[in-house]
């Protein structure tokens, strides 16, 4: 890892913030929104967007829009400028999501690298949510990557 | 024989590419590559083993990796636990001598890639900075190039007499093969040979970019 990206250590960086839980949140899965999800996703498969199929559950990433409350740890130190922009987001998911269930999250640092591309030094900070159901059943996982101007 | 000398994997952070699918499209395109290399960023793969992919579809499927230095990046091909111990494979700002350095001294061959590429390739850094004695091979034709890159590419590594060799960069499947590199030996099975082929200088860059569609429309 390298010793620094403009004025931030990342090496640094990634010792102390790779790890720490910052956000916790609930979500009650409501059988509309995953049936509005599925369709906005062009989803035809019954078990997406029928509620009365005997396997209907959410959409794999019905999950990416669901938000935690922060976006980086309070006391997270300044990486570039701005908030960035939107890296994309990579879904894991483990087990199926049920209409009713009540889903807990916690959010932690995931990631943090540099790199270097046609557009310069960028900073990568992957934030992760894992999502887990009322058995406490890890159900599925959201890497969301955001990427900063070194 | 011709093998593709950088393309990226799913085990980069921006690789869209499963490995098996590399082979299969490879097959089902009728790509003429006999094998690529694997050329993970910032790091070297020690883990995966593809030897049921290389029997099955028949192709050689080799591990190097791509490092970011001073001067750009770099892809090194005969990496060995003493090269790993020898730099920080993810630091993005490695001096490019340390890497030339680290390279020979341990029986690898690390070389330059996209060059050409504005502001961030080699060939920038030399206008800056001046050049670098120990490069002595660069990626001529690289398939995420630019129109221009490629060309300028060529035209100083003819003025610095570097010899030059092909890879796609394919970070997603329908971009490997795009660019390759054809050697003139035919028995190329370990990296142990590549390295000894690379360091004969008996090979030479390849285009096997799709001819573009043509889209006119005739009145």
């Amino acid at each position: 890892m390298a010793e620094s990206s403009g004025s931030v250590n990342i090496a640094e960086v990634r010792a102390e913030w790779i790890g720490v839980e910052f956000d916790w949140a609930e979500f009650i899965i409501d059988k509309d929104a995953m049936i509005q999800w599925a369709s906005a996703c062009g989803e035809t498969d019954e078990r997406f967007i029928d509620p009365s199929h005997s396997d209907f559950q959410a959409h794999p990433s019905f999950t990416t829009h669901c938000m935690s409350g922060r976006l980086f740890p309070k006391n997270f130190p300044q990486i570039g400028g701005g908030f960035g922009i939107d890296g994309g987001k990579t879904v894991t998911a483990h087990l199926p999501i049920r209409a009713g269930s009540k889903l807990t999250a916690v959010t932690t640092i995931a990631d943090i690298f540099d790199k270097t591309g046609r557009s310069g030094t960028m900073v990568f900070i992957v934030q992760r949510m894992e999502f887990k159901d009322e058995t406490g059943a890890l159900v599925s996982t959201v890497d969301w990557k955001m990427i900063k101007k070194a | 024989m011709i093998l593709d000398l950088h393309t990226h994997s799913i085990k980069s952070d921006d690789g869209r590419a499963k490995v098996e699918n590399y082979c299969k499209w490879i097959r089902k395109k009728e790509i003429p590559l006999d094998g690529f290399v694997l050329t993970e960023h910032r790091q070297y793969d020690s883990e995966s083993d593809y030897r049921a992919l290389e029997d099955e579809y028949n192709l050689l499927i080799l591990k190097a990796s791509e490092v970011e230095t001073d001067y750009g990046h770099v892809l090194v091909f005969g990496v060995n636990e003493d090269l790993l111990h020898s730099f920080d494979f993810a630091n993005i700002r490695l001096p490019i001598q340390t890497v030339l350095n680290a390279s020979k001294e341990n029986g690898a061959f690390a070389a330059p890639c996209h060059p050409g590429r504005k502001r961030v390739g080699l060939f920038s850094h030399y206008a800056r900075s001046g050049p670098i004695a120990d490069v002595h091979t660069v990626e001529v034709f690289n398939g995420g190039s630019i129109p221009g890159e490629d060309q300028l590419s060529v035209e100083q590594a003819a003025i610095y007499g570097y010899r030059g060799f092909g890879g796609s960069d394919s970070h997603v499947v329908s971009r490997i093969g795009y660019c390759a590199t054809k050697f003139e030996r035919d028995t190329i099975t370990t990296v142990e040979d590549l390295v000894e082929e690379l360091q004969s200088g008996s090979f030479s860059p390849i285009s096997l970019k799709p001819e573009p569609k043509n889209t006119s429309i005739e009145t």
